[in-house]
């Protein structure tokens, strides 16, 4: 009966320190979640008016290209925050 | 007044060594690259020399450090990636040494250059590339063609896909450069500001450092977590293939 009783307490003293960890994660998150959201969406345009002024150069069209691009490239930012804005909600 | 970016300033120590048209002298950075790699080996060789089954404080240490890492990888990219465990461990302490030896004063944080962060990231997107079509084939392209999508947006959706994936290095590693020569102006600045102050109103920006330290230091660390789990993440989109 004893042992029984000894393990149910353990499991949960287990249960609150995992509650416990749980909560410091999610406490110390915003400041990194909001650095997180800044640069993927920031790096999704630099990466593609980047492209789109290499392909500018390389055809000889200049603005076109970077036009497109800069536009596909924000919705490609905004792509990537959705996706780990996602991430932190299953967490 | 001091200036608050000399601190990052990149000076060659000993004599200059050039190989073509590349400068490849020893400077500061490498020094501290040196240092940390010496300290992490360091710290395991010691740690893991007397192995009691009741631990030590170090051997704890170093079995908390496994044991952090080993679950990260179980629990964002499951037991298939367990064969990269040494990878992302040598990543995480490597960044994590790093950032808080960077934190002592007098000395050079290796983190707080785009390249040394760029490098890292850049040889992850290639790494984590090359698992995916080696594992995958042709297949792995299917991670840039999202599953019912319409066939005349897919044009569309397979361009951003890809500028998507692309731009992974680059915040990968805007991240970490960013928030640590950030952090480590911001505490040079109100260092300077201590001094020039005085003993009459130094006391306010003082006591910004000493909160602002305690606020790097958890950067430091949270830094460091953050590159691991996401190279984590990217190498279950290798080799799990879903989306």
């Amino acid at each position: 009966m004893e042992l029984k009783e000894i393990k149910s307490k353990i499991k949960k003293m287990k249960s609150d320190i995992n509650e416990k960890n749980e909560n410091d994660q999610k406490r110390v998150s915003p400041l990194g979640v909001a650095m997180k959201m800044g640069t993927e969406f920031v790096a999704a345009v630099f990466v593609a008016s980047f492209i789109g002024i290499y392909i500018d150069k390389w055809l000889e069209t200049t603005p076109l290209f970077i036009l497109i691009f800069f536009v596909v490239g924000s919705a490609a930012g905004i792509l990537n925050v959705v996706r780990s804005s996602k991430m932190i909600n299953k967490d | 007044m001091a200036n608050p970016m000399q601190q990052f300033e990149v000076k060659t120590i000993g004599p200059k060594i050039e190989i073509g048209n590349f400068d490849v002298s020893f400077t500061n950075s490498s020094l501290f690259m040196v240092i940390t790699v010496v300290i992490i080996s360091m710290f395991f060789v010691i740690s893991t020399q007397k192995k009691s089954l009741v631990p030590s404080r170090l051997q704890l240490l170093s079995e908390m450090a496994y044991e952090f890492v080993a679950k990260m990888i179980a629990e964002t990219a499951g037991s298939k990636a367990r064969p990269f465990f040494p990878f992302i461990l040598t990543l995480f302490l490597f960044i994590l040494f790093s950032n808080m030896i960077g934190m002592i004063p007098y000395s050079f944080t290796t983190t707080s250059h785009i390249i040394v962060t760029f490098t890292l990231a850049f040889f992850i997107f290639i790494g984590v590339t090359v698992i995916g079509f080696v594992k995958h084939g042709l297949g792995y392209l299917k991670l840039f063609v999202p599953s019912g999508v319409p066939i005349v947006l897919l044009p569309i959706i397979v361009v951003i896909e890809i500028i998507s994936y692309l731009s992974r290095p680059i915040s990968l590693s805007v991240r970490l450069f960013a928030n640590m020569m950030a952090g480590h102006t911001m505490l040079k600045v109100f260092g300077g500001f201590v001094i020039s102050l005085g003993l009459v109103g130094g006391w306010l920006p003082l006591g910004f450092s000493v909160a602002l330290t305690g606020l790097e230091i958890l950067v430091a660390f949270l830094q460091a977590y953050v590159f691991a789990i996401l190279t984590c993440i990217y190498l279950n989109d290798a080799i799990n293939l879903h989306h």
